[in-house]
């Protein structure tokens, strides 16, 4: 089972930011990042941490060390890709971006191909010393873990790529 | 938190309201109308309800004039959340954007730049479980505009129920169009809806129909009891 966890402070942003890959993704556990057990990492095959809104950073006052330890993918999208980087010690740069951009896959990868175009939705990314899988204005934004299958995407391929989403739950 | 509405007065910013409700304190609507038809942010044929509504709800409305150019629209939305700011402290702005991220992308820029939270609590949701939904939530919504074939003026006027959410489902499978009209297609009115203290009685209206467009203009309504 993909396990999906929130990184939304407000509760309404849920609707916005974890029900549309829930919707995607189809049978899936959803948690809230503060109520994620050791349990619930332990029996998920996959896991999602997803995006939550402009404003809200309180995700980046919370502990997620497990992501050390976790042997299964993870995908990070937006405020998850910028957990993952902070748990990697990965600085996060602020960088404003806004809108639809394009976007162009550098390293083959199981997520996604080609070029497209993505919706992005945040103020701070990170790349360290992760691969960089695709960019966007010559600026990373698919990125992995060296050897492991933890992934980052800093914009929203619930948006316009539903398909990225599609390909980390079934490859 | 305290929020303001960003308000058409059509379904979809009313579902939104009643989903934030349940979240937040909503202070105010905000309102930008548009003199431009062919506006991608603000065009609703029947803007001038908003009034009523916000009476209805017991809610301040503050609303802006814009002559819908493109880009300076957008500076009187900003204008008018500066004023909402000020007027009724809000944290937060609510919208009913469900796909567009034209629409999206400029009010959450504008959020951003005025350090303000942004939800769009429909974004992104199926729009025949969305129709689906105003009915269950018992928002009496009339279609006020058409603009999109197969469209027609048959449609003016009528109410968003059960089988009219049928219809345009069926019409959505078979024609380039969005059943909830997120592209344009369909603008609707709210007359009612549970967070209503009272609702709108048309009395005055009249119909135009032109080129595979419409609209179903409220020239005269009130307040009655619900």
């Amino acid at each position: 089972m993909i396990l999906i966890i929130s990184t939304c402070k407000e509760k309404l942003s849920e609707l916005e930011f974890v029900l549309p890959i829930a919707r995607i993704i189809g049978k899936c556990v959803l948690r809230h990042h503060t109520e994620v057990t050791d349990r619930d990492i332990a029996s998920a095959k996959k896991i999602i941490l997803t995006g939550t809104a402009l404003k809200d950073f309180e995700y980046l006052k919370h502990d997620f060390r497990w992501l050390k330890n976790v042997k299964i993918p993870v995908l990070g999208i937006c405020a998850g890709m910028q957990i993952i980087a902070k748990e990697f010690g990965i600085k996060l740069e602020n960088k404003v971006n806004i809108g639809v951009k394009p976007v162009q896959v550098m390293e083959e990868n199981k997520l996604a191909s080609g070029t497209f175009n993505a919706y992005f939705l945040h103020t701070k990314t990170g790349t360290g010393n992760f691969k960089t899988l695709a960019v966007s204005e010559n600026t990373s934004c698919m990125i992995k873990h060296p050897t492991k299958e933890i992934y980052g995407c800093i914009f929203h391929p619930e948006v316009m790529n539903e398909e990225l989403l599609r390909n980390f739950a079934i490859r | 938190m305290n929020i303001g509405v960003l308000y058409s007065g059509g379904k979809d910013s009313t579902l939104a309201l009643m989903k934030a409700k349940q979240h937040h304190k909503i202070t105010c609507l905000i309102t930008v109308i548009s003199e431009n038809k062919e506006s991608f942010m603000f065009h609703t044929p029947n803007i001038d309800i908003t009034q009523l509504q916000a009476k209805a709800m017991s809610l301040p409305l503050v609303s802006v004039a814009t002559k819908g150019e493109k880009e300076a629209e957008l500076t009187d939305l900003k204008k008018a959340i500066v004023e909402a700011i000020k007027k009724h402290k809000i944290k937060g702005i609510i919208t009913g954007a469900v796909k567009s991220t034209y629409q999206a992308s400029r009010i959450q820029q504008i959020c951003h730049e005025l350090g303000l939270w942004c939800f769009n609590p429909l974004w992104l949701k199926n729009q025949v479980e969305l129709l689906n939904e105003i009915v269950s939530k018992k928002i009496n919504a009339l279609i006020g505009g058409v603009f999109a074939e197969p469209l027609d003026k048959s449609y003016l006027g009528k109410k968003i129920t059960k089988t009219m959410v049928e219809k345009l489902a069926a019409i959505a499978s078979t024609h380039h169009i969005n059943p909830a009209g997120e592209g344009g297609e369909i603008e609707t009115t709210v007359l009612d809806a549970p967070i209503f203290n009272k609702k709108i009685k048309i009395v005055k209206h009249e119909t135009a129909y032109e080129k595979n467009s419409g609209v179903f203009k409220i020239l005269n309504a009130k307040l009655v009891n619900r």
